[in-house]
């Protein structure tokens, strides 16, 4: 009943679905309209970039906890080009989002070269990189970007801004690398098994380096993304979108295919999201819920993932109904969506 | 129920009245289906006491399914019973099975290798505790050494980490733990290939172990693929066939190739006769190889030859093929494929200049455990599928199907999750993947370990089958029959060097083993 529904694979989406028939019969004047879709799809954005920014490293089985960091990293370098009138805005963001490829180099090296684990790794630089930005912004930047700048990105077409479809084509041409070229089947090779992936002749080093520079450059977008979006700095910017983002990946990785995966991270973005905004709704003036929110989805979804594995072990163990297939001869592991740690 | 309830009593009294003596352990009419598949039918087993049983088959025979229903993991289909010195053994429960005297040491050996032999028995038995729930540290040590001596493996170090330990020492630990608490009744210990990763020369020392525990009255089951073990061990055997009893008879009673009749069900021919090497040009040139434990090898392959490669554990004989194959980087010396130097420590350069390799150790280095048999199968060759911008489904597909009939792999479907698949059909993707790089030079280190015989056979044809297209192939392996079986030329390495090599007709079993154990610095 279950799979044949595809309660395992599509929850996000029925997740969402209820969340839409739940807000839309009890907030019914306020939850569907259009200012609710545009709102919602707008404002979490950042989220879903941040997201597709996580979940390129953790293909390749590597976690980048620094994507907050470089994200108001590369706010704060185009808004401080900006502010003393250094150079255009738009050069500056190209800047930013440089440096936080940089940065995603430098974590790259350390974890192939120095062979420290990528949670030490990216967690170190996301410090590292928070002093940096405290050391150049103290604490805020107003403003500083011109019309046609801001403009650029938040122009609206179709009721939404521009930056909510360069959004999608972002995560179109990810889909398209990630499950339709061998550098994205490579990558999940990796992710699975870094020496079995090696013997078979592929690149591993590289493509972890590589999967590092890349989620550093998306993340550095997404501070783009938001100088065109809001066109001011401060602190709170950045690490707090972190997890939302992390979030929504390993949500994503239960559903559809089973393993990490754009769409299924782009669903659970906003799947979330609006059930959060149902509950704003609702509970008025209450911003504990969206820590609450997520922080709930993040166990609930990891739950869900492992639940395949769980129940095998709780079938073996009560043995209530024999196991599907033939018995393996190795034991099989549940299709984990957390690839170990490297 | 009730009915069998009643037909157990009645045949304990036969057996009682009978005087005879009672087995140590009586299964009778287990069967276990899995939906879709009988994974065992009607099996009738008995173990005498004292006796070391064999229990024999191919992948898929039942085998594994028969011990995990002992060990509890498994629950039995209905009307499956068993007894254990005539108490009846609540069959799925692997509890009931411990306190009933029957302890298993399985293929992994279930130990924690960073931790040491006194915690890892702590670990199966608790931790024995002073005041204050300090723990006795000496009075653990001393079980652990009592433990390992009562079974005459002496000489371990105790205290240090299991994965420091020589394979067969660790063996040794693995048996000790299984058997502590012995007093308590051990009756019958459950051996579940334990030789699969056991170099030659620690087999014997495993034997000892049985034949000591023999003596002190614990029977043994005893599974493997090995059939020189099966001879030189076991007092009976029983031969398990598509989920089927075939027989039970006393070893004596049968030669190896009567044997092998019984497991495959038809005629097989052993030890084909290998042709001789078609003379070519070199495919593969070492000069001065040298590792950690490999001190300077020369090797020459040529266009369709087989070379083996034989020599105890420590040899370095087990780190050759690593270092030819980029697995692990070499210390000194160059290889050349086809006349090209090949970079150090880099796998894709083997394959760039036409090299193949199939690694040892399939689940860790093999097979990419979370993906599919296709994902599996085409990841060296995934280029070819790209076309147009697009990796081509249909084509992946295609190929595979084409590899999976070609190397007759038993699976559902090319989306099958590759963990799905018996050990002996992954091994045949890991050889797919290889052979569709359709390679000038084949690495293969350990090719069929642990594998059953009719993969086993399919393989070696294989490799044949390479060799007669004009592939040069190197292999690797602890099996000196194997080589014995597939190669023009042997080389055996003692000590890191090469000692002898052995041409045609020379290529012999004892030849080789003999070879194998000429070293004056041999320890392990």
């Amino acid at each position: 009943m279950i799979k044949r529904l595809g309660f395992d694979r599509y929850s996000a989406l029925y997740l969402w679905a209820a969340f839409m028939l739940y807000f839309g019969i009890t907030k019914n004047d306020t939850f569907i309209s259009w200012t609710t879709f545009q709102l919602v799809f707008q404002e979490n954005v950042f989220t879903a970039i941040l997201a597709l920014a996580f979940l390129v490293p953790m293909t390749t089985g590597a976690f980048d906890l620094s994507i907050g960091a470089q994200m108001s990293m590369s706010l704060v370098l185009t808004a401080y080009f900006a502010e003393h009138q250094i150079m255009p805005a738009g050069l500056g963001a190209i800047i930013g989002i440089l440096a936080c490829g940089i940065a995603g180099w430098i974590s790259g090296f350390i974890v192939v070269k120095l062979k420290v684990n990528s949670f030490i790794a990216t967690l170190g630089m996301s410090q590292v990189i928070s002093a940096f930005i405290i050391h150049t912004s103290q604490q805020s930047i107003n403003s500083p970007f011109s019309k046609e700048y801001m403009d650029f990105g938040a122009k609206p077409l179709f009721n939404l801004q521009r930056y909510f479809y360069m959004m999608i084509i972002l995560a179109v041409i990810l889909w398209f690398v990630l499950e339709h070229t061998p550098i994205g089947r490579y990558m999940f090779a990796t992710g699975g098994n870094p020496e079995a992936a090696r013997l078979s002749g592929v690149k591993t080093d590289r493509l972890v380096w590589g999967s590092l520079v890349v989620s550093g450059l998306i993340a550095g977008f997404a501070g783009t993304v938001y100088s065109w979006k809001v066109g001011n700095y401060d602190s709170s910017v950045g690490p707090g979108y972190l997890f939302p983002a992390v979030a929504a990946v390993f949500f994503g990785a239960s559903q559809l295919k089973g393993r990490a995966n754009v769409w299924g991270s782009l669903i659970a973005v906003y799947a979330l999201a609006f059930g959060i905004w149902g509950l704003h709704l609702t509970f008025l003036n209450s911003i504990w819920i969206d820590p609450l929110f997520q922080g709930l989805s993040l166990l609930i979804a990891v739950s869900i993932a492992s639940r395949p594995a769980v129940v095998k072990i709780t079938k073996r163990r009560a043995e209530a109904k024999a196991a599907a297939g033939e018995p393996p001869e190795e034991p099989i592991g549940g299709p984990s969506p957390a690839p170990e740690l490297r | 129920m009730s009915q069998s309830y009643a037909a157990v009593g009645d045949i304990e009294d036969v057996q009682q009245g009978d005087g005879r003596v009672q087995d140590t352990l009586r299964i009778e009419h287990l069967s276990k289906t899995f939906p879709g598949q009988a994974a065992l039918i009607d099996v009738d087993l008995t173990v005498a006491p004292g006796e070391v049983h064999a229990l024999v088959g191919q992948n898929g025979s039942g085998k594994s399914t028969l011990i995990k229903i002992l060990a509890g993991y498994h629950q039995p289909d209905e009307g499956g019973m068993a007894w254990v010195d005539g108490e009846e053994l609540t069959l799925g429960d692997g509890q009931a099975a411990s306190a009933a005297g029957i302890r298993f040491v399985h293929q992994d050996l279930g130990l924690v290798g960073s931790i040491s032999t006194v915690e890892n028995m702590s670990l199966a038995v608790g931790y024995m505790t002073g005041p204050g729930g300090r723990i006795r540290w000496r009075a653990e040590r001393k079980r652990a050494r009592e433990a390992l001596d009562a079974i005459g493996a002496h000489g371990i170090d105790v205290r240090a980490a299991v994965d420091t330990l020589a394979p067969s020492q660790r063996t040794a630990v693995a048996i000790a733990c299984a058997l502590l608490n012995w007093e308590d009744g051990a009756k019958l210990l459950v051996l579940d290939e334990p030789t699969a990763t056991l170099p030659g020369d620690d087999v014997n020392k495993l034997f000892e172990i049985i034949h000591r525990l023999r003596a002190r009255g614990v029977s043994i089951l005893y599974v493997s693929h090995h059939l020189d073990e099966v001879f030189e061990l076991a007092d009976t055997v029983t031969v398990l066939r598509d989920a089927r009893k075939v027989t039970t008879t006393s070893v004596a009673s049968l030669d190896n190739s009567g044997l092998i009749e019984l497991i495959v069900g038809h005629h097989v021919e052993t030890l084909d006769a290998s042709d001789d090497p078609t003379s070519g040009k070199p495919v593969l040139t070492v000069r001065g190889l040298s590792g950690a434990t490999v001190k300077g090898i020369d090797l020459n392959i040529h266009e369709g030859e087989i070379v083996g490669l034989a020599g105890i554990t420590g040899s370095g004989r087990e780190h050759v093929l690593a270092l030819i194959a980029g697995q692990e980087p070499r210390v000194d010396g160059e290889v050349l494929i086809q006349g090209a130097p090949v970079d150090n420590y880099s796998p894709r350069d083997v394959i760039e200049r036409g090299g193949a390799f199939v690694p040892a150790e399939r689940t860790t280095r093999g097979v990419v455990g979370t993906m599919n048999v296709r994902e599996n199968m085409s990841l060296s060759t995934l280029g070819q599928f790209f076309r147009r911008m697009w990796l081509s489904r249909r084509g992946e597909v295609n190929a595979t199907h084409d590899w999976i009939d070609r190397l007759s792999v038993k699976t559902s479907s090319t989306e099958s999750p590759i963990g799905s698949l018996s050990g002996g059909n992954q091994q045949k993707v890991v050889f797919g993947k290889a052979l569709a790089l359709k390679p000038r030079l084949l690495l293969l280190d350990e090719p069929t370990q642990g594998i059953d015989i009719g993969a086993k056979e399919q393989i070696h044809r294989l490799v044949d089958q390479a060799s007669a297209d004009g592939v040069a192939t190197l292999v690797a392996s602890t099996d000196t029959d194997e080589l014995v079986r597939l190669c023009h030329r042997v080389v055996v390495m003692v000590d890191g060097h090469v000692a002898t090599r052995f041409v045609g007709a020379d290529i012999t079993t004892e030849k080789i083993e003999h070879t194998q154990l000429q070293s004056s610095r041999r320890t392990s």
